[in-house]
């Protein structure tokens, strides 16, 4: 479904990401691990369009979309649950959630907003308790739901996840995956970057591993949990 | 009509009076600079021309070209925010690597260009528009109400429903406090964060045009007005808390009426220090504004 071919993508001349080739194949969950800084979120930032200096290719259906600017990148149907959450914290959990699907909005698909609203509530139900309330003033895990909620409004055929774990208690991390998980079960392809690489490699098919901005491992999730280096560098042993 | 005595109390009134309409005037000022800093960060110095060239471009399709106020006032509104968009398309955009500062100045250098450019067109000499509804003044406990206060404070009322409505109930609205809140989120979602920044130029010039077409027939126009005009607003939005619309209403109302009992009570001269004075107090004592948030403004940059 994506594919990356040689990306390298800079930060004011600085390559972030030197030549990374990855592949995720429709309707399973890839992830990529690695510690901070290796260069995770800036691949998913270049997916979707917010970094700019790229060279190589990124083929979403059999098309390059490297080079289009982020808001036709979410028309595609790629959303981005963008790390730290990103919300629109000084308004309500429902202005975040309609602004989700801007673009259904300007195309006034009204009936199927409405649709979708209620899917991504039956969802997240704690979500429409808190409707009217303004979004910074959620809990962390709230956010975090409100977050994915925003991106599937798009409803999107891939979806990026930066890092959904971070700064959560253990039990709202494992809601979070149980979400992935049934998101995935329903049939969008998932592209996970994470830190919590027990947890990511639990829910994964497939696994990269990214250090300095190079890919020095790939595999089935399941090899990699194995892998006697992945373990050592972050699995704590 | 017998005459009356003029009474102390009778010339506070006047005071109240004319300052709450000058006030609707910067309110409106101040409303444009915040739709621009809401979107965009930038305090655009360049708002006090939108209302310059609404006044005199109201002149010029209204008295020169006589066409009849319903048609030149909203033509004039549009040619207005057809500059606004141009602004942002010609001074904002294509500066690369933009901090808000070098913005901010690029707002400075477009308002001297309007300004010299106003100046080759309609010269240096001041332009009166008639009065949309006649000069035969009101008197109210005797105080004198030019019927024209009432087409004033009648249009920010209408903007402000106007723009309560467009933010409130609108996806576009939405959208832009989107843009304002979080920018790279916005994209995310699909918002086109460019566009809703030529909007907000587009909208706050409007507004502007307005002001300057509904304040020519009591104080004139001329080239040079602007600048003064920008410094009020601004002022004003200092005043009411920078970003918060009724923050900017009533900043302008409150530095209206003060700079109105300043210039009856103490001396007409100082008329335009007064705002100024308002405009240091409030960064001195309470740069937040009177409906700003501290929370809110330790995050920004300006």
């Amino acid at each position: 479904m994506l594919k990356t071919e040689g990306l390298t993508a800079y930060y004011d001349n600085i390559p972030a990401l030197k030549g990374i080739s990855i592949n995720v194949p429709k309707g399973q969950v890839v992830t990529i691990i690695g510690a901070n800084g290796a260069g995770k979120s800036t691949l998913l930032k270049a997916i979707s369009g917010l970094i700019k200096s790229l060279e190589g290719r990124i083929i979403y259906k059999e098309k390059n979309i490297a080079g289009l600017l982020s808001n036709q990148i979410v028309g595609l149907g790629i959303s981005q649950v963008p790390e730290g959450r990103q919300l629109f914290s000084h308004l309500t959990v429902q202005d975040n959630i309609n602004l989700g699907a801007y673009l259904k909005f300007k195309r006034r698909y009204r009936h199927e907003i409405d649709e979708r609203i209620k899917e991504v509530f039956g969802m997240f139900p704690i979500l429409e308790k808190r409707s009217e309330q303004i979004a910074g003033t959620l809990s962390g895990g709230e956010q975090q739901m409100l977050a994915i909620a925003r991106a599937l409004m798009g409803r999107p055929k891939l979806l990026l996840l930066d890092e959904p774990s971070m700064g959560l208690a253990p039990l709202i991390v494992k809601e979070i995956f149980e979400v992935i998980e049934r998101l995935n079960q329903s049939g969008t392809t998932i592209l996970l970057v994470e830190q919590n690489a027990r947890a990511a490699l639990k829910t994964a098919d497939y696994a990269y591993v990214l250090e300095t901005g190079e890919l020095v491992l790939e595999g089935s999730a399941k090899d990699l949990s194995g892998n006697i280096k992945v373990k050592e560098a972050y699995l704590g042993g | 009509m017998p005459m009356e005595k003029i009474t102390f109390a009778n010339q506070l009134l006047q005071y109240l009076i004319t300052g709450l309409t000058v006030g609707s005037t910067y309110a409106m000022v101040a409303i444009g600079f915040n739709i621009i800093y809401n979107v965009t960060e930038i305090i655009n110095l360049a708002q006090g021309e939108f209302v310059m060239l609404g006044g005199l471009v109201m002149v010029f399709l209204h008295v020169a070209a006589g066409l009849p106020i319903v048609l030149a006032f909203p033509l004039t509104v549009i040619i207005v925010t057809l500059v606004g968009m141009l602004l942002d398309r010609l001074a904002i955009r294509p500066i690369r690597q933009p901090s808000v500062l070098t913005l901010i100045i690029a707002t400075i250098a477009a308002s001297i260009i309007i300004k010299g450019i106003a100046m080759f067109i309609w010269g240096k000499d001041p332009f009166d528009l008639p009065a949309f509804s006649g000069r035969h003044p009101i008197h109210f406990l005797g105080a004198v109400i030019q019927p024209q206060y009432f087409w004033i404070i009648g249009f920010l009322i209408v903007i402000v429903i106007f723009l309560t409505l467009f933010f409130e109930k609108t996806i576009i609205g939405k959208a832009m406090s989107a843009c304002a809140d979080n920018p790279g989120a916005a994209s995310l979602v699909g918002i086109n964060v460019k566009r809703m920044i030529l909007l907000s130029f587009a909208l706050s010039a409007a507004i502007g045009a307005v002001a300057g077409i509904t304040i020519t027939p009591i104080s004139l126009m001329e080239y040079d007005r602007g600048a003064m005009l920008a410094i009020k607003g601004f002022g004003a939005v200092v005043l009411g808390g920078l970003g918060s619309f009724p923050g900017a209403i009533l900043g302008g109302l409150i530095l209206g009426t003060i700079e109105s009992f300043g210039a009856g009570l103490i001396h007409s001269g100082y008329k335009d220090a007064f705002a100024l004075i308002v405009l240091l107090g409030a960064l001195f004592l309470r740069p937040s504004g009177l409906l700003g948030s501290i929370e809110v403004s330790k995050f920004k940059r300006f």
